[in-house]
């Protein structure tokens, strides 16, 4: 075959014409004896969305959408057969995403260290440990404005840059993989798909501080992730990039993998620390901070698995290549695991500066069954909730904190019209309440004390008086808790009290739940009028909640009922109610 | 294997050359094993084997595409790179015999198309 | 030195300090609930929290040092209001048993709750029902009021290095509990109390065995005899008004006879006895030769118990002396009876003890009944007096001051500074000193075994021969000398010490487990002097001198280690496992 053609009918839905449009091209090429010499594909997804029948050409790349079938004889006459491009029914589409940090995912074999060498792996050490000082290390950093990707945004080069100036024998580097994050992913990708980069930006790291030894924590439920990273270690150690004099230099690092053990609390710097040291993962006030004390009390750098991948591509392109990508206070890329009500869902690598709405709809084909966006939520259970009105925001530290939420590791649920806010909220809650250490009271619980509320609000026995009270408890847990996890448990809360107050009055006041998740606020009932008696609601019903009979007609049972909406499903009538 | 020094390393990276013509690569990271990817690897190998093609299967990260795993990236000369996804142990047998033997590429099953930029 | 504003005050203090004690100097005790003066903060409780003039900031005063130019606010509106939600949180997750607690109107949390004037209870109670575990019959522990200020884990880990408690489960679901979820009694707890002593709240407790000595005041049949220890002189008075370690020991002999016992005797007596009994001991080992060296004290019963568990191979170093309140209980059930013609069954023998190891002592071993009765029958704590005192609505401040019984009442002042760290040492080296030279020492008091320090390492000279001594007190130092002895033995030199004084409570029996709440160094010190000073008023000052100890010997103990001695006043140890089952 010469040519090739695919075709997608990007608007999708009911009305999908891809196989029309693809059925009519093979007729007309057929006419004009070309169908040995173009192969027409029906494709799955064609990374454009929203623009009608998309049809793409290669190995000309032309990219053209809108299409019509009275097109296809000029698609095939003027641009297929001769290679030229038709302006008007061009598609213009740049790719969105930009990959630094998943760069190799999906390209090397991870547990084969001669693939990362192949593809530019370890060039950035070579480059480092022969040419560069630790100071020009750092102002390279610098110049790249490479921040914490865990969440705090730190700027990476000031970290190393405190760390080196403390005087002691003993320094360490720690990877925090601990990715706690519901729905959160990324770091695990990472680790999975091309682990030696990670490796290579803590030898790095350690250089710069002068640390002589380095850890990888990794929660224990990341197992392939541990698996990879340690066949990595051991790769490199075989190689001579790990261990005494590494490359030949006067430079050596030994590193070792910590497990953690089911706990998010243990993400966080100083419970970390703890747990690396055998103890009861426990937070400790800082300062000290870890950069003057840390594990055992000497000097340490915690960096996050997304900022260790990031410095090989620095310090192989420049610092001033990495901050020409972003906006003014956030450089480089971000990956975000994009989950929730979104087509697809999965990893995406966009710069900085990237909007919500590009991530869910150009690159994440817009929503689950076409429903309408409600909000997008960041940063996990320390984010909020960003309702649709500021989703031509462009993404970056800042940008997301003025909204209440956090860009935090870079988790992003889509959510529709059938999610409820109070609903989610809650979830987050219940996990913070869940993870929290429980050594402070503000958090431990403050946590519990909200959760307690919004549990009523979602079984309608609250007041409006509730809504304050969680104000008062989640202004205590933001100002007195000792870390992170108590500061920004009541982030979801008070963000979804923000933007969506009515939703909560709604709950309060008139004990609905508009999106029907809350399953004490609404209740499934039977349409007589338009109830055909088939029986498919009651044959189907999994708690046998449903009495009746085809001759008499069936009736639900409230107390029974357990909200599983499986009857609204089955039933092909539309005679189930959900008020 | 021997501890390397810079040149070494340089030596080593060249060593590898250009790119290959022919290979797949399959996602063989937490979202495609729980997808599925073990029985497509396995069924791949088997078919190439069949049919004595020289082509390289390898093992690869999560490429981003998660909603669409278990996916196969196929270059094979004489035919567009194209990802499959949600491949199950029937499509990889078609995909060996359609796209690898015969360069034909399937329909309905390519979620991504890539272009030499 | 640091220059910072707190509240627009100027203060200057040293690097280091932390915000809540800088805050001191500007007149501002910042509140606190889980904050000891003994203990690292562990910063759980959010209540000491200042703010930042230029950014609003807030973080924890007790943990956090001042800088060079802070500049802080220690109370605005904000701020109360933030550590009013948090009383009220921690209020919200306690029981409200106040009435019935025993921290009734001398607890920190209770405290809070006042001072704060919280009147109503905006949140939902939620109080985890966690069964009470008084297994060991002297620590109570009921979880259920704990607060998580994690003090009590801090002290037993780090302070005491037993590692009976520790944190089980997390989050709101986080309780007090041994390792493994066992009872008390089944754990490493050597019952030393430390862990009530610095409990804010009731949630750890001193098992309350008031009643049972009403019950026998009450019973006609019963003789009731008592002695008070060394440190409940110089800290009663702090439960009535007085300063710690005013010295109010005839007060409290006659408080006792007006409580309803027939005779009031002074452990320092068998302090006396014991030091008469170990120096001897101690002589035959260094002197003689006959035993091994270092000898190591054992009237603390926690020391002997974590011994016991975790350093069994030093049992031969132990003496085999009993602690002071054992021999006075086997003394009064056979010499005392005898004097008095009393039948000793009916002799009932309560101990005051600044400790509650000493409850457990009791029934330790057979040896505990060598009077063939049991030697004590009940050991109250000085908090467990003091409330009997107010039972029973006696004017402790304007009670005459008495006498003791002399049969058994009167003492050295080697005696009485056993309740100091190293008064122990001071008391033996003495006698010792005499045993061997038949000479008085030229001057008694050894200014080097006095004082906090955790390990203290000294030597004297008898004669010409240097003594070396080492004392230790909080049993986290203990280890240190151990391994000392330990580590010389494997390299076959010469032991580092030759006498050894520990005390399970820092600073002795003066900070023990059941002495009255609030107890800091400071406290300690002034407990100390108020010994130490009365050991200085005192005309006889070696337990030898004592008039009384010699007419039991030679009435009835006939010589120290004679056979007697052995029979009424010495024990054996044995290796115990750190945890049972």
């Amino acid at each position: 075959m010469e040519k090739t053609v695919f075709i997608k009918d990007t608007d999708g839905g009911t009305k999908d014409r891809t196989r029309e449009f693809y059925t009519e091209f093979i007729n007309q090429l057929r006419e004009r004896k070309l169908e040995d010499k173009i192969q027409v594909v029906r494709v799955a997804d064609v990374g454009v969305y929203n623009q009608g029948v998309v049809m793409r050409l290669l190995p000309d790349n032309f990219l053209y959408g809108q299409l019509e079938m009275a097109n296809i004889p000029a698609l095939i006459d003027e641009s297929v057969v001769p290679g030229k491009r038709i302006d008007h029914l061009t598609c213009h589409h740049i790719s969105k995403q930009m990959k630094i940090v998943l760069r190799n995912c999906g390209v090397i074999d991870p547990e084969d260290i001669e693939d990362y060498i192949a593809h530019d792996g370890y060039q950035a050490l070579a480059k480092v440990l022969t040419e560069y000082t630790p100071e020009k290390v750092i102002e390279e950093m610098k110049a790249s404005g490479l921040r914490g990707r865990g969440g705090a945004g730190y700027p990476t080069w000031l970290k190393w840059k405190f760390t080196r100036e403390v005087k002691s024998d003993e320094k360490y580097v720690i990877c925090n993989g601990d990715e706690g994050d519901p729905g959160a992913y990324m770091d695990r990708s990472v680790l999975e798909g091309d682990p030696h980069t990670v490796i290579e930006g803590m030898v790095i790291a350690a250089y710069v501080v002068g640390a002589t030894q380095g850890y990888f924590y990794i929660r224990a439920e990341y197992p392939l992730a541990v698996d990879r990273i340690q066949k990595a270690i051991a790769q490199a150690y075989d190689y001579g990039l790990l261990g005494k004099n590494i490359l030949g230099s006067s430079f050596s690092l030994d590193v070792d993998v910590r497990l953690g053990a089911g706990a998010f609390v243990c993400g966080e710097e100083t419970a970390l620390l703890a747990s690396v040291e055998g103890k009861r993962g426990y937070p400790h006030p800082r300062p000290p901070y870890p950069a003057v004390k840390g594990l055992w009390n000497h000097p340490t750098v915690i960096n996050n698995v997304e900022t260790l991948a990031n410095i090989s591509s620095i310090m192989l392109k420049g610092g001033k290549w990495f901050s020409g990508i972003g906006t003014e206070t956030s450089k480089g890329t971000k990956v975000f695991a994009v989950t929730g009500k979104v087509k697809n869902s999965g990893l995406v690598e966009v710069p900085m500066g990237t909007t919500l709405r590009e991530i869910v709809f150009d690159i994440g084909g817009g929503v689950l069954n076409d429903k309408k966006i409600k909000a997008v939520q960041t940063g996990g259970p320390s984010g909020g909730v960003i309702p649709e009105d500021f989703h031509n925001i462009p993404v970056g530290y800042e940008n997301l904190q003025k909204l209440g939420s956090i860009m935090g590791s870079g988790g992003m649920i889509v959510m529709d019209e059938t999610d409820c806010m109070v609903d989610i909220a809650k979830f987050y809650l219940r996990f913070c309440v869940d993870e929290s250490c429980g050594k402070c009271a503000p958090c431990r619980i403050g946590g519990t004390q909200l959760l307690n509320i919004l549990e009523k609000i979602s079984e309608g026995t609250a007041h409006l008086d509730d809504l304050k009270k969680m104000r008062k408890i989640s202004f205590a847990m933001q100002k007195a808790s000792l870390c992170g996890l108590g500061q920004t448990a009541s982030n979801p809360v008070l963000s979804t009290m923000s933007f969506f107050e009515e939703e909560y009055k709604t709950h309060v006041v008139d004990k609905k739940c508009p999106s029907r998740r809350c399953s004490r606020l609404f209740s499934y009932s039977i349409i007589q009028e338009k109830c055909v008696k088939c029986g498919a609601c009651y044959r189907n019903c999994p708690v046998n909640a449903i009495s009746g009979s085809r001759e008499s007609g069936y009736k639900i049972s409230e107390n029974a009922c357990i909200r599983c909406n499986r009857c609204f499903e089955v039933c092909k009538f539309n005679a189930i109610d959900r008020g | 294997m021997k501890k390397m020094t810079k040149e070494e390393l340089q030596k080593l990276k060249e060593g590898w050359g250009k790119e290959k013509k022919n290979w797949i690569r399959v996602g063989y990271s937490s979202c495609g094993i729980a997808a599925g990817a073990d029985e497509v690897y396995n069924t791949l190998r088997e078919e190439i084997s069949k049919r004595n093609i020289n082509i390289e299967i390898k093992k690869c990260g999560c490429v981003g595409m998660c909603y669409a795993e278990p996916l196969v990236e196929v270059n094979v000369e004489g035919a567009p790179r194209v990802y499959y996804g949600k491949v199950d142990k029937d499509i990889a047998a078609k995909i060996v015999e359609r796209h690898v033997s015969g360069k034909m590429l399937l329909n309905d099953r390519i979620y991504d198309v890539k272009v030499n930029s | 030195m640091v220059k910072a504003v707190i509240n627009g005050i100027p203060i200057e203090v040293e690097e280091g300090v932390t915000i809540l004690d800088a805050a001191r100097k500007a007149q501002i005790n910042i509140p606190t609930l889980c904050k000891h003066p003994d203990l690292t903060s562990s910063a759980s409780c959010g209540i000491c929290v200042v703010k930042l003039k230029k950014n609003n900031r807030m973080f924890r005063a007790c943990c956090t040092p001042i800088e060079e130019g802070m500049e802080i606010i220690t109370h605005d509106p904000e701020i109360i209001e933030i550590r009013r939600t948090v009383v009220e949180l921690i209020l919200s997750n306690h029981p409200n048993d106040c009435l019935k607690c025993g921290r009734n109107n001398n607890c920190e949390l209770q405290k809070l709750v006042a001072d704060f004037g919280i009147r109503e209870e905006h949140f939902d109670k939620f109080v985890r029902d966690i069964p009470k575990d008084s297994s060991t019959g002297t620590i109570v522990l009921e979880a259920s009021k704990c607060i998580k200020c994690g003090r009590c884990v801090d002290v037993c880990q780090n302070m005491q290095d037993v590692w009976a408690l520790s944190f089980l489960e997390r989050g709101i679901h986080t309780r007090i509990s041994p390792a493994g979820d066992i009872k008390l009694a089944d754990s490493p707890c050597v019952r030393c109390g430390q862990c009530s002593e610095h409990c804010p709240t009731g949630a750890i407790f001193e098992f309350d065995e008031t009643s049972k000595v009403w019950e026998g005041l009450m019973d006609p049949e019963k003789y009731c005899v008592v002695q008070i220890a060394p440190a409940v002189r110089v800290s009663i008075g702090e439960s009535f008004g007085f300063q710690p370690g005013v010295n109010l020991t005839k007060k409290t002999y006659a408080l006792l006879r007006r409580l309803g016992f027939k005779a009031v005797f002074d452990t320092s007596f068998g302090a006396d006895v014991t030091i008469m009994e170990e120096a001897s001991e101690f002589v035959e080992r260094f002197v003689h030769k006959k035993g091994t060296l270092p000898l190591i004290t054992t009237c603390c019963p926690a020391w002997v118990d974590f011994m016991e568990k975790f350093h069994p191979d030093m049992i031969d170093h132990f003496s085999s002396c009993k602690s002071p309140h054992e021999i006075m209980g086997v003394l009064s059930k056979t010499y005392f009876a005898r004097e008095k013609k009393i039948d000793p069954e009916k002799v009932f023998m309560v101990s005051i003890m600044p400790c509650t190891a000493k409850k457990y002592e009791i029934t330790r071993t057979d040896e505990m009944f060598a009077s063939g009765y049991q030697d004590i029958d009940v050991v109250l704590t000085t908090r467990e007096l003091a409330r009997m005192v107010k039972q029973a609505g006696l004017d402790f401040a304007q009670l005459p001051e008495e006498e003791p019984d002399h049969v058994l009442g009167d003492y050295t002042g080697g005696g009485v500074i056993f309740g100091a760290t190293g008064g122990v040492m001071e008391a033996a080296l003495r006698t010792a000193y005499y045993l061997v030279t038949e000479k008085q020492f030229p001057k008694v008091e050894f200014e080097n075994v006095r004082g906090l320090k955790g390990v203290k390492e000294t030597s004297i000279k008898i004669d010409d021969t240097k003594v070396n001594i080492a004392i230790a007190h909080g049993l986290s130092n203990v280890e240190y000398v151990l391994n000392k002895i330990r580590e010389a033995k494997k390299n076959n030199q010469p032991m580092p010490y030759h006498f050894i004084e520990v005390m399970a409570c820092p600073g002795g029996c003066v900070g023990g487990g059941g002495q009255p709440y609030g107890v800091t160094d400071a406290i300690r010190t002034l407990r100390s002097k108020g010994l130490y000073a009365h050991d200085d008023a005192m005309k006889l000052r070696c337990s030898h001198d004592n008039p009384f100890v010699q007419k039991l010997y030679n009435e009835f103990l006939g010589k120290p280690l004679g056979k007697r001695s052995h029979e009424l006043l010495h024990t054996d140890y044995k290796a115990r496992p750190v945890y049972r089952k």
